[in-house]
């Protein structure tokens, strides 16, 4: 057996071992970067799959505590549950009047929460619904499909233009900063931004911000300006996390049906008559 | 093709070619049954100023305000087809202005309220408000 | 194999090719590629057409008018209404736009959208299922105006029957959006913005025991074409001819070729045995539209369902009889 010269051989094979425990790192590092943010081909964060939130705000975007429902006899399960708030300011900067709009608002909630009426419930309402959305990436446009009300729209990256009318879901143009899709959203209807009675109007112009923080996480921010209701711009943002059950689709949630008693109970044919 | 015919196919592009008509039946206004929603016994003729436009589906809705004979304005409400054709063909909320005086025939709501479908639409001037439509004559008016 | 038989083999080959290719040349088009190396057929299309769904009955199994009969149909001058009583109570389309002559017109030459059955008309329902339709129907009609439940699903904005599957033309608005990545194809009608999330897969997912409204839809390209498979549709809804749901067999196919930078081919076909002797399908072509998609929200402006509703009830109360 040839004995080994301790002195260069080890320090060689010492060289050798740390190189390659280097390398590996390094590979490692790139392979999990890699997996860290998906890209598109051409070389964009890849934003599609299924996902959802999981907070309170469509309960209420501002901080608040557990509270009675607007339905009392639902017990525990019609709750509003507590959550720390999504707002970044912490409260949201409304004009005096509009604050009284808000305050009714809550008070008519169980009938005139336009999501009680399976409205389709505008950006940003429509992201943090406690229900599944999917982002469809194509290599041109990105549409974003959610389960509530069959919910829909297009985010055009090219080729923008200005909305031709106002509609439920907006009129969004998309582009991208570094790896932010930024999304401006006009031509949107007024509506309830929660169950809570917060609102805006068709005035609003919405811009998102949805950033890849890893494979199956998106920060996600939008900031509203609404001079007809609030003082300043204000932004919310929240975790959009990726569905990861295995087939995990999105599934029909065609609402009116479950609707039209609240909406029409009252015009039914009397018995008798 | 001579000029008179291309004149004449060209004037007769806006209107229903027989061949479709049956193709119309199929699809085209089957949202929702008219019949069921406004009177053939009750015609109207409408004439007032534009206070609202809503383009929506899967009607749009133009509110009129109309004197009655002792001079009083009430609103009706008058129901049209699904706006999209007109928005992509450049139409917009302000092609009809407030304030804008039309003519609207049609027929009056079943359950008598100050509704009606528009079975015609006109400016003051007579001009059609959005296309030239087909040469049906209006009914007899007793409102 | 010799030369000889080669020949022989290519030329049955051609000729089983011309016979089943529908109107284009013999050599398909070859579509560009996504990013991802599948058939380009991303956009949005209008399907609005001269062509009936189902062929007028004189002309038999007569599949395509010939190119004298075509060109005499598209320059023949159109006729103009001109009864003098109206008995329509509805606003006119053309005011807005809506007739279909108004838009795009994806014309050609076929006398149906169908062509299985070879006489281009719906096959009739089986007699048992038949029965049941018609009795489904009479209990429909009975209620029609009791509530907004009794209205049909049209009208209440539920779904819309030309959304399909199958896709058809319908009147006005027929355009259709399609987008596509890697895993998926969504397919979108205008009307009433329902988007069918369709999931690529070399074999059928499993899908578990939960019917949809739309059934569910997986899809493969095989060559130029995406074939999409759906099963599993809702009894919510009826297929056309139909007052009663499909069966547990029933299903649809659908095929979709690209046939040019600008069009694509759309192909269907309808199987259930529990409702028809035979399946029932056709074809129609698709153009890329010009003009945007644009939000048709129907049931939140849906005003006409209560007014309806309201004037059932004022009926009653005049002692009418609604039919």
């Amino acid at each position: 057996m040839t004995v080994l010269r301790t002195g260069s051989m080890y320090h060689k094979l010492l060289r050798t071992s740390v190189g390659t425990l280097v390398c590996i790192v390094l590979m490692s590092g790139a392979m999990l970067a890699a997996a860290a943010s998906p890209r598109t081909a051409s070389g964009k964060p890849d934003l599609s799959g299924i996902w959802q939130v999981l907070n309170e705000a469509n309960w209420n975007l501002e901080p608040h505590v557990a509270a009675q429902g607007a339905v009392e006899t639902l017990g525990a399960i019609g709750a509003v549950a507590p959550g720390i708030g999504v707002v970044k300011s912490g409260r949201i900067p409304y004009l005096p009047a509009a604050l009284s709009q808000r305050n009714s608002n809550f008070l008519q909630r169980r009938t005139a929460d336009p999501e009680a009426k399976c409205f389709m419930p505008g950006v940003p309402r429509a992201t943090y619904l406690p229900y599944p959305f999917q982002i469809v990436q194509s290599d041109t446009d990105i549409m974003i499909v959610y389960q509530f009300a069959g919910a829909v729209r297009t985010i055009a990256m090219s080729n923008h233009k200005e909305a031709p009318a106002d509609s439920w879901m907006g009129w969004s143009n998309g582009r991208w900063e570094r790896n932010t899709l930024v999304v401006e959203v006009t031509g949107l209807n007024a509506n309830w931004l929660d169950r809570s009675g917060n609102f805006a109007t068709e005035t609003r112009r919405v811009t998102e911000r949805y950033t890849l923080m890893d494979a199956n996480h998106i920060s996600y921010e939008a900031t509203i300006e609404d001079p007809a209701v609030f003082s300043e711009p204000w932004t919310m943002q929240m975790v959009l996390y990726r569905r990861m059950e295995p087939g995990a689709r999105l599934m029909d949630f065609r609402c009116v049906e479950f609707a039209e008693e609240l909406m029409y109970g009252d015009l039914r044919k009397q018995e008798g008559k | 093709m001579s000029a008179a015919t291309r004149n004449h196919q060209i004037a007769l592009i806006m209107v229903l070619l027989a061949a479709c008509l049956a193709f119309r039946s199929a699809g085209t206004s089957a949202h929702h049954s008219f019949a069921a929603e406004f009177d053939i016994r009750r015609p109207v003729e409408l004439r007032g100023t534009v206070t609202k436009v809503e383009l929506i589906n899967p009607h749009s809705w133009i509110h009129l305000e109309v004197a009655d004979k002792d001079g009083n304005k009430e609103i009706w409400m008058i129901e049209g087809g699904s706006p999209n054709q007109l928005l992509r063909k450049g139409f917009t909320r302000n092609s009809l202005p407030v304030g804008t005086e039309i003519v609207a025939v049609g027929y009056q709501a079943r359950d008598g309220g100050k509704r009606a479908v528009g079975r015609t639409l006109k400016l003051a001037n007579g001009q059609t408000l959005f296309f030239e439509s087909t040469t049906t004559p209006a009914p007899e008016a007793s409102h | 194999m010799s030369r000889p038989a080669r020949v022989g083999l290519g030329a049955i080959v051609i000729g089983i090719l011309a016979l089943s290719a529908p109107l284009e040349a013999a050599s398909p088009y070859r579509a560009p590629r996504t990013s991802w190396g599948d058939p380009l057929i991303q956009g949005v299309y209008t399907n609005n057409t001269n062509v009936p769904f189902e062929r007028p009955p004189e002309l038999g199994t007569k599949e395509v008018y010939t190119e004298a009969e075509y060109e005499s149909r598209r320059n023949a001058p159109a006729v103009v209404e001109t009864t003098t009583v109206v008995t329509d109570v509805h606003y006119q389309t053309s005011d807005f736009g809506l007739d279909p002559s108004q838009s795009v017109m994806v014309w050609n030459p076929r006398t149906s959208i169908l062509d299985r059955p070879a006489n281009g008309r719906m096959p009739p329902l089986r007699a048992e299922a038949q029965q049941r339709s018609d009795a489904a129907r009479a209990a429909q009609q009975a209620h029609a105006f009791d509530s907004a439940q009794n209205r049909p699903l049209q009208e209440r904005c539920l779904i819309w029957a030309h959304e399909g599957p199958p896709l058809r033309p319908v009147g006005y608005n027929s355009l259709v959006q399609i987008m596509q990545t890697r895993d998926y194809v969504v397919l979108m009608t205008e009307m009433i913005h329902d988007a069918r999330v369709i999931p690529l897969s070399k074999t059928r997912p499993e899908f578990g025991e939960l019917k949809r409204w739309q059934g569910n839809s997986w899809g493969r390209w095989e060559g130029e074409t995406l074939v999409i498979e759906t099963t599993g549709i809702s009894d919510k809804v009826t297929p056309r001819g139909s007052s009663v749901p499909m069966g547990p067999e029933g299903k649809v196919i659908e095929k979709i070729t690209p046939t040019g930078p600008n069009s694509i081919r759309y192909e269907f076909t309808v199987t259930d045995p529990s409702l028809w002797d035979e399946p029932w399908g056709g074809q129609f072509p698709m153009e890329i539209s010009s003009d945007p998609l644009l939000e048709y929200a129907c049931h939140e402006g849906n005003y006409g369902l209560p007014n309806t509703l309201r004037g059932a009830r004022e009926d009653e109360r005049a002692g009418g009889n609604r039919q």
